[in-house]
C-alpha cells in the first residue's frame, strides 16, 4: 500500500511539474488589458482630459464599485441588511439578551492579549475602510475586519460579557441603520443640493457630468477624498461592522441556549 | 566616531543571521512536528515554527531594510511594519497555542502520552 501511495504522489508531482512547464504560456494571464478595463483605468483618475467622466480616485476597484456601478453596490448592501433582518425575525423572542453575570471565558493570558490587540483590530479596519479610495480595500472589507473584534470577544470572554458592555443587537441594528441612512443620504446629497440651488443633478452623482455641473468636494483640507467614495466607505464600514456583529451575537446566543438545554 | 548606520555591514550580518536563525527554526519545527509523539508536543513544535520562525526573520528583515539606502525614507516604513508585525506575532502566537492546548486538555480530547506526570488532570496521563 505504501509503495502505491509514494508512486501516486511522485506521479502527481511530476504531472504538476509538466503542467507548469508546458502550460506556462497558457496559465499566465496576458498582460494586454481588455477595452472596458482600459476605459476604466483611463477614466478613474483623469482630471486633465476626462474631467466630466472621472471619479478622481486612484483606486480603480473602489471607483467602479461605488461610482461607475454604485447602484448595484447599494442594492448589495440592502440585500445584506434584509438577510440580517430575516435572521433577527426568525429568532425573535427565542433569544433573550439578559445582562447576567459573564461566563468564565478563556484564561487570563488570552484575555490580556485580546485587550492589547483589540484597538489594533479597529485601527486596521478603519485604515482599510477610510483609505478605500487610495489603496485596495473599502468599506465592506474594513467593516469585516472590525467585525472580527466582537467575534474574538465572544470567543475569549463570553456573549454575556459583550451584552453587558452594551453591545446588544438592538443597539447594533441602530448603528447599522445609521450607516445605511448615511449611504442613502450620500447617494442623494448632490441631488438635494442642486434642488435647492435650482440646477439639476443625478442621483448617485459624484463628480461633474456634461449636463450636471454640481460636484462633491474632491479634497477636504488638502486630503484627497474622491467625493462620495470616502463617505460611502465610512458609512459602509459602520453598517457592515454592526451587521456582522449582529450575526455573531445571534449565532452565539443560540449556541449558548443549546448548551443550556442540554 | 562611527555611527551604526554608517557601517551597514554589521547590521547586514546581524539581519542575515536572524533570517538564517528563522530558517533553522522552521526546519527544527518541521522535524519536531513530524517526530513528536502526542498533540501537546506537536503543538510545541508548531509554535517553534510560528514564533521563532517568524519573529526573528521579521526583525532581521527590518534590520536589513534599514541598511538599504536606495529605498530612501521608505526603508523606515518597511522596518516599522516588520517590527510591528513581529510584535503582534510575538504576543498572539503564544496566546493562541496556549488557548488551543488548554482547551484540548480541558475537553479531554488528547491524552498525554508518553506521560511522566500530569498535575492538572491525572486521568489524562498515559
Amino acid at each position: 500500500m505504501k509503495t502505491v501511495e509514494v508512486v501516486v504522489l511522485i506521479i502527481l508531482i511530476l504531472a504538476l511539474a509538466l503542467l507548469i512547464t508546458v502550460g506556462f504560456e497558457h496559465i499566465m494571464p496576458s498582460t494586454a488589458v481588455r477595452p472596458p478595463a482600459e476605459f476604466y483605468l483611463y477614466a478613474t483618475y483623469n482630471p486633465y482630459k476626462l474631467r466630466e467622466y472621472t471619479v478622481m480616485s486612484p483606486e480603480a476597484v473602489t471607483a467602479i464599485v461605488w461610482d461607475f456601478r454604485g447602484l448595484d453596490t447599494l442594492f448589495e448592501t440592502s440585500v445584506f441588511y434584509l438577510a440580517l433582518i430575516a435572521g433577527l425575525a426568525l429568532t425573535r423572542r427565542l433569544l433573550s439578551e439578559r445582562a447576567e453575570k459573564p461566563g468564565h471565558g478563556l484564561s487570563l493570558i488570552v484575555k490580556t492579549v485580546t485587550r492589547i490587540t483589540a484597538p489594533m483590530i479597529i485601527v486596521v479596519g478603519a485604515s482599510i475602510a477610510l483609505h478605500g479610495h487610495l489603496t485596495p480595500g473599502g468599506g465592506f472589507q474594513g467593516g469585516s475586519v472590525i467585525a472580527v473584534l466582537p467575534m474574538v470577544i465572544i470567543v475569549v470572554f463570553s456573549v454575556s460579557f459583550l451584552i453587558m458592555r452594551g453591545f446588544t443587537t438592538s443597539k447594533m441594528i441602530i448603528m447599522r441603520s445609521l450607516g445605511l441612512f448615511g449611504i442613502g443620504l450620500t447617494a442623494i446629497a448632490l441631488f438635494l443640493v442642486s434642488l435647492i440651488q435650482g440646477t439639476h443633478a443625478y442621483v448617485f452623482q459624484n463628480m461633474i457630468k456634461p449636463d450636471a455641473q454640481t460636484s462633491m468636494p474632491i479634497y477636504i483640507a488638502g486630503a484627497l477624498i474622491s467625493g462620495t467614495l470616502w463617505f460611502f466607505n465610512l458609512f459602509e464600514m459602520f453598517a457592515v461592522a454592526a451587521g456582522f456583529s449582529i450575526a455573531f451575537i445571534v449565532l452565539m446566543l443560540a449556541r449558548t441556549l443549546q448548551v443550556e438545554e442540554r | 566616531m562611527i555611527s551604526v548606520l554608517e557601517t551597514p555591514i554589521i547590521l547586514r550580518v546581524i539581519g542575515s543571521a536572524l533570517l538564517c536563525l528563522g530558517a533553522f527554526a522552521a526546519l527544527v519545527s518541521a522535524i519536531g512536528f513530524h517526530r513528536f509523539k502526542n498533540f501537546y508536543l506537536r503543538l510545541h513544535a508548531a509554535t517553534i515554527g510560528s514564533i521563532w520562525g517568524s519573529v526573528y526573520p521579521l526583525v532581521g528583515s527590518a534590520i536589513l531594510a534599514i541598511t538599504v539606502e536606495e529605498l530612501g525614507v521608505y526603508r523606515w516604513f518597511v522596518a516599522g511594519a516588520s517590527i510591528v508585525a513581529a510584535f503582534i506575532v510575538l504576543i498572539l502566537a503564544p496566546a493562541g497555542s496556549h488557548a488551543l492546548a488548554r482547551g484540548v486538555h480541558k475537553a479531554k480530547v488528547a491524552r498525554v502520552k508518553p506521560c511522566i506526570a500530569d498535575k492538572l488532570d491525572p486521568e489524562l496521563c498515559g
